[in-house]
């Protein structure tokens, strides 16, 4: 009896792959939950996660190939930006087969969902991603409430 | 009894738990010259133990995985671990032996040498 369980939750389980592949298929419509690849070419903009860590947020972002002087990172209250190029140039004495990274030149805004302290924001970067943990302005923080 | 141990070492079931990596497609220049065929592939995230390179019988195949460590409530996002994976014909005069990467800011550099005997030879005329 038990046995037959398993099978049965195995089955159900095969369905959700079934089913996520499905909605794969049309798109998935949430933004937040489904990060979305496509074939090689995208927009140009680095993919970006946002997290919420309790004091700080934390964002992490695809740069590739672009080292610290490359990027710039201005913050302003709750509004982020982040720029950056690349430049890719054939190196000499090579012919070029395919160029699909190319030279990328890319600005992005963020509208936070908090203030953040703008002067004590760190950047991390490493292996081709950008890493920000930026505390919350005071304001913003979490604050534990004692009970009369 | 025994029935239920069955149940407890089912390990069979995890399997198709098992969180699904999605594969991506890492973009790539290819450029050449006399001496060898140099690959850079954008591969954001991959530590170098994660990335595997084959070349067999005129196939390559590059694998890189990226895993990441994702903490806190997500407010958004836009991409999450993943397999970048990519598959090339190369020609056969490439030095499997001399083929070499590396790894930086996420980009991979293949260095794909050619055998001596693929080169490009200056013929010398002897005056006859």
């Amino acid at each position: 009896m038990w046995t037959r369980t398993t099978d049965l939750e195995r089955m159900l389980s095969a369905m959700d792959l079934l089913r996520a592949r499905l909605n794969n298929v049309f798109g998935e419509v949430e933004r937040p939950r489904a990060p979305r690849y496509g074939w090689a070419v995208d927009e140009g903009l680095p993919r970006t996660n946002l997290y919420d860590v309790g004091d700080h947020l934390e964002i992490s972002a695809e740069v590739p190939g672009l080292g610290r002087e490359d990027l710039k990172i201005k913050i302003q209250g709750n509004y982020l930006e982040i720029s950056g190029t690349r430049k890719s140039e054939i190196p000499e004495g090579y012919r070029a087969h395919r160029v699909e990274r190319g030279t990328t030149s890319f600005t992005r805004s963020f509208t936070l969902p908090v203030d953040v302290n703008g002067e004590k924001v760190e950047a991390f970067l490493k292996d081709g991603m950008l890493r920000l943990i930026l505390p919350k302005a005071e304001t913003a923080k979490p604050r534990q409430i004692t009970i009369s | 009894m025994s029935e239920n141990k069955e149940l407890v070492q089912g390990q069979e079931s995890m399997v198709e738990r098992r969180r699904e990596i999605p594969v991506v497609v890492p973009r790539v220049d290819i450029f050449e010259n006399e001496d060898e065929i140099l690959l850079y592939a954008d591969m954001p995230g991959v530590v170098k133990d994660e990335v595997r390179i084959n070349v067999d019988n005129g196939r390559l195949e590059l694998s890189g995985i990226r895993s990441g460590e994702a903490c806190g409530a997500a407010k958004w996002e836009e991409f999450c671990d993943v397999d970048f994976q990519r598959v090339f014909s190369v020609p056969q005069t490439i030095d499997v032996n001399k083929v070499h990467a590396e790894l930086k800011d996420g980009v991979l550099q293949l260095h794909l040498p050619k055998s001596e005997a693929a080169k490009p030879r200056q013929i010398e005329v002897k005056v006859g």
